[in-house]
């Protein structure tokens, strides 16, 4: 590496640094809980510890270096604390399923090598906001992928998944991307024009029908799709996202408002058409009226939980085999149940940084452009994790989303990752016009 | 926009503080709720696959041990001698809790509360397996020798070591295959439970502790001394007189001998024949209600005995006999209350009096030990997987039922009984036995000729302490008449006291 010459790349070596502390930090700790969880279930430690240990050094090592390349100014904490949570979303899944846990590596390895391609091929984000309609189209056909008939699978009541071949994954976790893409390059444009109102419908004041249709129609179409696939989640994940965006674009609050209302009327007429929701509903606020049925994951899950205590019953002391799809959508349930409160928190605390980061990314971002898009893909990261969280201890009904970087799930891991490449190389970006780095001393260099 | 950024991350702020606080409510301040939920099985189960120790007799026969199955619960109960241990292991089954020393002895089994000994600081890292073995005092060859000689009939025997209470045999009939409940096939579990709870004989029933009898003529040993404690008797006088029956004060009932014959003499003759007509007399009008109930309570009765076993029963001695109405023709000291007919039936172990075997056993006991009771236990002691030591029962004193020359005297007069009384068929070489019979008459509705068959007795080697005190009672079979202490339950003792002196 050549040595730093201006104050910009001082700054930028001092983050990545202290990146790869945390990175190293963040593998040692996954390490000790590999070795703790294997203690607790076998009473002996792994035989292969080091050659485990080096793998999950390796893996987040690469792409901390395609930081250092391509992305050299990029946050320090983003992609350490992505490999932190997907190492101890492993160690537990490696503790409940092996099987699982062989898989979910593979896709560790594909995650990181799609982020690496992401950092190399999307070099400025002005690339993504020129095109936009094609990622329009592109998450639109993501979406409908699931609804045809020969290569879309029926899963557990919901129609998500695609196989072709051999490899199943799920479309609409590239969807949410690319359409968080798209929303943030046409609110760009738009945005001005949908601040103001121009029409008015008795006392709401709307903007020009003109520009907010096709926002609306895309918005309504991928809900549709959603719904026909019955996706509650992820409904609500895309509904959220655009309400953000939208606000947060136009400044104005009648849309955080409006918004409200009508996802409260939409949830009420889908609670009286669909079986399916009124199940989850009623699951929610009685599990148990049916322990055995539909409350039966819920509660297992609290009473799982609630044996964790404050310090948990300890990496493989637990029983957390108990509650169904422990590897997925009930992978907090796992975790909390044996690192206890202070585990569980610590996860949260994990995402809030996350948040915080991508947060920051999008107010020292000075264009529009990627200002909406990391706060699209923040939102995304942070209302998915409180979504699914909520849902497992009971805060929210029960959907099927993906707890991001922790859940067994490959089309989620790799989504995850391509997202967390985007937010890296808008904070590179920020970071690079100089905006948020402190005028550094001299230290007695000359050009 | 940077102004609704930044509210919006007050907002996420929000939203996951709202998870933290839920969090808490699941984990710290709701968590007792959930984990005692009555649907929640996660400590059943967790409890009911951890390592678990045996339970071994003292002569080193194992009759409760884990085994290692395959399935979610990963161990199964086990119980190698069936039906012969039943009632003092009990059983430990899923859904159908425990009994016996398996519920006693729980924490130690399951190593709950055992220390934990840090060899390696993996230990403190691992599950750990802190069990431990509970070590019986019963003897494997005893409690055959009782099932042996008692065969097919109901009734139940009680052997034990008076010098320390370690009980060495506890067997009644029926009994049951713990087996059948603590298998994992829960269906097959559950169907063997609701047989054996609706059975109208009754095998979960430990009659041993948990059942109480008329005691009939063993109970003269406590009435003895009632009588030689309080000084108004003598072994040699007062002399009772000759009769056939007895009619108590306040009555005109007469109360008869076994076989309405005369029956009569001094105490030792009396007890040796067993005169229900003296000993009626010398509660009822020598003694009175106090000192009975008193000398009653003081070898135990209307308490349970401190068995390390679950729901022990108390053996009952009427504690009210009615009012004052003026005092005895004999003796001017002994009121004479509403119920002196009753008083001096309760005297020959009749009316309501109503022991358990073990009661009578740890009556035999008192006598040989010199008047105290020691607390009886089933577990000497508790031992950790690695050898060492968790806890070891220690001699207790339970109760003081006679001073210790009154024992020394009741002892001559039980060797008596033995040598030229009913229960002569008890003499062993080598050895001195004293004993009781008894012939109980049945507590039911009407009269009716059918018995319990009981005997108590003490052996030990001459000159020494005794060791062993043993109650036997074979249980009235309705409509198969009397059956004496003397022919019945005798050779059941004899088959005992041989097996523990071999």
């Amino acid at each position: 590496m050549r040595r730093p010459r201006t104050g910009l790349q001082l700054a930028g070596r001092r983050r990545r640094n202290t990146e790869l502390f945390l990175v190293i930090v963040g593998a040692a700790i996954t390490v000790v809980a590999y070795v703790l969880a294997s203690l607790g279930r076998f009473s002996s430690i792994p035989a292969d510890v080091g050659p485990f240990g080096a793998f999950v050094l390796g893996l987040v090592g690469i792409a901390h270096l395609a930081n250092r390349v391509l992305a050299p100014h990029a946050d320090q904490v983003l992609l350490p604390i992505a490999g932190l949570l997907n190492g101890i979303g492993w160690v537990f899944i490696a503790r409940l399923d092996e099987d699982l846990a062989a898989l979910q590596f593979t896709w560790t390895m594909l995650g990181v090598i799609a982020y690496v391609v992401t950092l190399f091929i999307v070099r400025r984000s002005r690339l993504l906001e020129s095109y936009r309609y094609t990622f329009l189209l592109g998450g639109v056909l993501l979406l409908l992928l699931p609804l045809t008939p020969v290569l879309g699978q029926t899963v557990n009541g919901s129609r998500i998944w695609v196989a072709i071949g051999p490899i199943n994954f799920q479309p609409g976790e590239f969807a949410k991307i690319a359409l968080a893409i798209f929303f943030a390059a046409y609110l760009v444009d738009n945005r001005e024009l949908l601040s103001v109102a121009n029409f008015k419908f008795g006392p709401i004041s709307l903007p020009d029908p003109r520009h907010l249709g096709p926002l609306l129609l895309a918005w309504a179409a991928s809900l549709m799709v959603m719904v026909l696939e019955r996706d509650l989640g992820s409904s609500l994940l895309f509904f959220t996202l655009f309400l953000v965006v939208v606000w947060v674009a136009t400044e104005r609050a009648t849309y955080l408002v409006t918004g409200m209302i009508l996802f409260a009327a939409g949830s009420l007429v889908s609670w009286r058409l669909f079986s399916h929701v009124q199940v989850r509903i009623d699951a929610w606020l009685d599990p148990w009226s049916d322990p055995r049925g539909s409350g039966f994951q819920v509660i297992e899950a609290a009473f799982g939980i609630a044996s964790g205590g404050i310090t948990g019953q300890g990496p493989g002391l637990g029983d957390p085999g108990r509650v169904p799809v422990a590897e997925t959508d009930f992978i907090f349930a796992t975790i909390s149940e044996e690192l206890g409160l202070l585990g569980g928190t610590a996860v949260l605390m994990a995402y809030l940084l996350m948040i915080g980061s991508g947060l920051r990314i999008a107010i020292r971002s000075e264009r529009a452009f990627p200002k909406l898009l990391a706060v699209g893909l923040t939102t995304l990261l942070g209302f998915q994790a409180f979504i699914i969280v909520a849902g497992v201890i009971r805060l929210l009904p029960l959907t099927g989303v993906t707890l991001p970087f922790v859940s067994y799930g490959g089309s989620s891991l790799l989504a995850n990752y391509v997202l967390l490449a985007l937010l890296i190389r808008i904070s590179d970006e920020v970071a690079e016009r100089g905006l948020d780095v402190p005028v550094p001393e001299p230290v007695g260099a000359t050009r | 926009m940077n102004r609704q950024i930044r509210r919006l991350g007050l907002g996420l702020i929000v939203c996951f503080a709202a998870l933290f606080i839920r969090l808490n409510q699941l984990q710290v301040f709701g968590a007792e709720a959930l984990e005692t939920h009555p649907i929640n099985t996660r400590s059943i189960i967790e409890d009911f696959g951890q390592a678990r120790g045996d339970i071994i007799t003292a002569d080193g026969v194992v009759v409760a041990t884990s085994v290692e199955v395959d399935g979610q619960i990963e161990r199964a109960r086990q119980y190698p001698t069936g039906e012969l241990h039943a009632h003092v292991t009990g059983w430990y089954a899923f859904n159908l809790g425990a009994s016996g020393v398996e519920r006693t002895y729980n924490d130690q089994l399951a190593g709950n509360e055992n220390p934990v000994p840090v060899t390696r600081i993996l230990d403190l890292l691992g599950p750990g397996d802190r069990s431990a073995d509970v070590h019986l005092t019963i003897r494997d060859d005893i409690q055959r020798a009782a099932r042996d000689a008692l065969g097919d009939r109901r009734g139940s025997v009680v052997a034990l070591d008076p010098s320390s209470g370690a009980v060495l045999a506890m067997w009644s009939w029926p009994s049951y295959d713990p087996n059948q409940l603590s298998t994992l096939d829960f269906d097959a579990a559950q169907t063997a439970w609701a047989n054996l709870t609706t059975d109208a004989e009754n095998p979960l029933l430990a009659r041993t502790y948990r059942e109480i009898y008329a005691p009939g003529s063993t109970f003269k040993v406590v009435t003895a001394a009632a009588g030689l404690a309080s000084g108004r008797i003598g072994p040699t006088s007062p002399v009772f007189a000759d009769i056939a029956d007895y009619v108590a004060p306040l009555t005109d009932r007469p109360l008869a001998n076994f076989g309405g014959a005369p029956c009569g003499g001094n105490l030792a003759e009396v007890l040796a024949r067993s005169c229900n007509t003296a000993f009626a007399e010398l509660g009822a009008e020598l003694l009175g209600p106090e000192l009975m109930i008193g000398t009653a309570e003081g070898f135990g009765f209307n308490s349970a005995p401190p068995i390390d076993l679950p729901d022990g029963v108390a053996s009952r001695f009427p504690s009210d006999f009615g009012a004052e109405l003026g005092v005895s023709d004999l003796d001017p000291r002994v009121p004479l209350v509403e119920n002196t007919p009753a008083l001096a039936q309760s005297s020959i172990g009749q009316f309501e009096v109503a022991a358990t075997p073990l009661q009578m056993a740890l009556v035999a006991g008192a006598v040989a030990n010199g008047g105290e009771i020691l607390a009886p236990h089933t577990v000497a002691e508790v031992i950790a997987d690695d050898g060492e030591l968790v806890e070891r029962a220690e001699p207790t004193q339970w109760q003081r039922a006679m001073r210790p020359e009154v024992a020394e005297t009741m002892r001559e007069l039980m060797v008596g009984v033995v040598t030229n009384g009913t229960a002569q068929s008890l003499r062993i070489d080598g050895l001195e036995v004293g004993a009781k019979t008894g012939t109980a008459q049945t507590i039911t509705d009407g009269p009716t000729d059918d018995t319990h068959a009981w005997i108590i007795a003490f052996a030990g080697t001459p000159g020494q302490p005794a060791t062993a005190a043993v109650a036997v009672i074979v249980e009235a079979v309705p409509g198969a008449g009397q059956q004496t202490g003397g022919s019945v339950a005798a050779p059941v003792a004899l088959e005992v006291l041989q097996t523990m002196f071999r």
